[in-house]
């Protein structure tokens, strides 16, 4: 078989067993892998209404056939389950190692169901699957378990230094253990599966971590051709302005061009501009200040991650991050105007394992209720306006549950209704509206909110590119471009690469030649419009309505940035429109059986 | 000719593993490659499987890398038969780079976008 090992690894964690099941032909040919495959398994095994953290819930770790096949930024795995934040479908991807030692031990998808009885870790080595006990990793922090499991490694598996520096592990942080609603599945150090809190569905299930370790191999179909593409490509790549800005500066040029542009989430969203941001306006000045070297994640030579370091002694010499979104959420939304405190904020996220933009948005709804004279300081036990370094202390009460960090674990809707305002609370389908202001582009307002996880950065594009900035067209585009993530997400291809700088073209060409199926682009659009469709019936089945594609009021009533307000139920109806949906959102007859749907359809529509 | 090694410039992306197994074998399997990228925290190192030599071994022991401790056995690049890396993984049979061929076109150079590999004549 080409691309694909056509092999799926299920571990029960109840009855602590595991096996191999053949994968069916039609999910590698009509879900191609990743986002595709998770959502149909999750439809038909999983009913959308029960609880995310009961152990019914089932988390799949999924690669796709471009996986560990040297297709450029092809690094990332997709984590699937039920999200226990928004109640949605969640389909968090991370870069890293993992997904590709995921494929070289010969899997293409790992199904966790059930819960194991106590703190446990999985390993996978090729087909040695074991579920080992994890007591003396429980209450670690993320890159403590990493080391304390490669010592593990060293005396369990006799494995030598390249062999451990190769392996792939995917760990959640006190927060998941603590079942903190939006916590993250962490992976290599600092890098994360964030969105969507898959991290306490991992920390009901009682797993601390998967190590993936594989020597075996994936085939391509014609390898010579492909060899010369990615070669070509490169060629080309060397005098790609774009390309060379990702490699040099990642994230980092972002927050300069949404601080002038006016869209850069500042103070709970009520400005889209930071005073003290100005200075970081040109990147080259963050990369000389903190910047220690550039990190590609597996098989991508554009290696925007960056791991920089701080000079406070309290903290480790170096640590991955902080990225654009991070920077922006937990810097000028809390109003945090310096670095070095960026960077210790996004170390803590990172370490305890928390998604840094929903933990942004929450640290910021609490500045603003206390600020306000909403949220007593009695309740605190300290002053917390914004700017206040006192966030780094909220923000491990958080991951601990201790104080008013057990009701701001439970998310940001519970948090803020319980001080009287859920307004202020700036998110969308409970979960944090990431960095780019809203109110500066409306095609991002409407991204967001109709987004199947919630406002999610990965899962929407930038409004800078071809076309998306004309209001005549954006919701088009809107609707194209989400069903072109859908399937960049399933092949695995790494979003930040491609969008901006490279479009879909690719995408069908590295498949063609992995897989030896020739893919169409009007294929794969059609197959990615069925995987965005296939998830909103499962979110309509889960109770989401259309009520919940909608932006916070401040968004949508306010006018803060630019003198604009989204008009979001003028757009709603013009997107649900595209989408072949009737008023309500719910895709009609046609729809569904233009795309093969009617069954799974039966009992929604 | 030889390939000279910047490893400031290696991003740890590993596709010289990957493009060095899929021109030697046809597949991709960074296990079957005979250049490896040892990821440390503050940098990467890639090290090729080149001849084995006698006076490699006299070396043994920890080396200082950029300030930092690295094993001498994994950064030697002579593919000593008993060294645990570099070898094909079902056979155990040694491993060692061969420039891809006469004249030397080494992949592994033509696939390093960051350029921390060049091949320079010497």
């Amino acid at each position: 078989m080409f691309g694909w090992n056509g092999r799926i690894l299920r571990i029960d964690l109840t009855r602590g067993t595991n096996w191999v099941e053949e994968m069916p032909t039609y999910l590698m040919q009509e879900y191609i892998g990743g986002r595709g495959m998770c959502i149909r398994i999750l439809f038909d095994e999983i009913d959308p209404r029960i609880d995310p953290l009961s152990s019914e819930n089932k988390l799949i770790f999924a690669t796709g056939p471009l996986t560990g096949t040297g297709a450029p930024a092809a690094s990332r795995f997709i984590v699937s389950a039920k999200s226990p934040l928004s109640n949605c479908i969640a389909n968090p991807c991370c870069g890293g190692y993992f997904g590709a030692n995921l494929k070289y031990a010969g899997y293409d998808l790992l199904i966790v169901e059930g819960k194991s009885p106590g703190p446990a870790y999985i390993s996978i080595h090729n087909d040695r699957v074991e579920i080992r006990p994890a007591e003396h990793l429980w209450g670690k922090l993320a890159t403590e378990t990493e080391h304390a499991l490669r010592v593990d490694m060293r005396l369990r598996d006799d494995l030598d230094d390249w062999a451990l520096n190769t392996i792939g592990i995917a760990d959640i942080g006190p927060a998941g253990e603590n079942l903190v609603r939006f916590a993250c599945i962490m992976s290599d150090g600092g890098r994360a599966a964030g969105r969507s809190g898959l991290g306490a569905v991992m920390g009901s299930k009682n797993i601390k971590a998967v190590t993936a370790l594989g020597t075996g191999q994936v085939n391509i179909a014609d390898a010579e051709g492909f060899r010369k593409a990615v070669m070509g490509f490169y060629q080309e790549g060397r005098n790609n302005g774009e390309l060379i800005k990702r490699r040099m500066y990642g994230t980092w040029s972002l927050p300069g061009r949404a601080n002038k542009s006016k869209s850069q989430a500042s103070l709970n969203f009520k400005e889209g501009y930071s005073e003290a941001f100005v200075k970081y306006e040109d990147p080259e000045v963050i990369r000389k200040l903190i910047r220690v070297r550039d990190e590609g994640c597996f098989s991508c030579p554009f290696g925007c991650s960056k791991r920089s370091r701080i000079k406070d002694p309290e903290y480790p010499k170096t640590a991955k991050g902080p990225e654009h979104e991070s920077m922006a959420l937990l810097g000028s939304n809390c109003g945090l105007g310096d670095m070095e405190d960026i960077c210790r904020a996004n170390y803590l996220c990172n370490e305890l394992g928390m998604d840094t933009i929903t933990t942004g948005t929450m640290i910021s709804c609490a500045m603003e209720l206390y600020e306000e004279g909403y949220l007593p300081e009695k309740d605190l036990g300290y002053p917390l306006e914004f700017g206040n370094r006192n966030m780094f202390k909220l923000l491990k009460q958080i991951a601990h549950r201790e104080g008013i960090g057990d009701l701001m674990a439970e998310g940001g809707i519970a948090f803020a209704a319980k001080y009287g305002h859920p307004e202020l609370f700036m998110g969308i389908k409970g979960m944090g509206i990431p960095a780019w202001h809203p109110q500066a582009f409306d095609a991002l307002g409407l991204q967001y909110a109709t987004n199947n996880v919630g406002a999610n950065h990965t899962k929407s594009t930038l409004p800078f590119y071809e076309g998306r900035k004309d209001p005549a067209h954006f919701v088009e585009f809107t609707k194209k471009d989400q069903d072109y993530l859908a399937i960049a997400d399933s092949g695995v291809l790494c979003w930040i690469i491609y969008h901006g700088p490279l479009w879909g073209e690719k995408l069908s060409e590295w498949l063609t030649y992995i897989t030896g199926t020739t893919y169409t682009q009007e294929t794969l659009d059609r197959l990615g419009e069925r995987i965005w469709n296939l998830e909103r019936l499962f979110n309509l089945k889960a109770g989401i309505t259309c009520k919940d594609d909608t932006l916070p009021p401040r968004i949508t009533k306010e006018p803060r940035v630019k003198n604009r307000v989204v008009d979001i139920d003028r757009l709603l109806q013009e997107y649900y429109e595209w989408r072949g949906w009737d008023k309500k959102g719910v895709p009609n007859q046609e729809k569904l059986q233009e795309l093969g749907l009617e069954k799974e359809g039966a009992g929604v529509i | 000719m030889r390939i000279k090694i910047d490893y400031k410039k290696c991003i740890g992306c590993k596709q010289c593993e990957i493009v060095c197994s899929l021109a030697h074998t046809g597949t991709v399997n960074p296990w079957r490659s005979r250049i490896r990228i040892f990821i440390r925290e503050e940098f990467c190192l890639p090290v090729i499987a080149g001849p084995y030599t006698e006076a490699a071994c006299n070396s043994k022991g920890m080396v200082m890398v950029d300030g930092l401790e690295v094993d001498g056995c994994v950064v030697c690049r002579a593919s000593r038969p008993t060294k645990s890396v570099y070898k094909e993984p079902d056979t155990g049979i040694p491993l060692k780079c061969d420039f891809c061929g006469e004249p030397p076109d080494p992949q592994c150079v033509q696939w390093c976008a960051p350029e921390a590999l060049t091949l320079i004549e010497e």
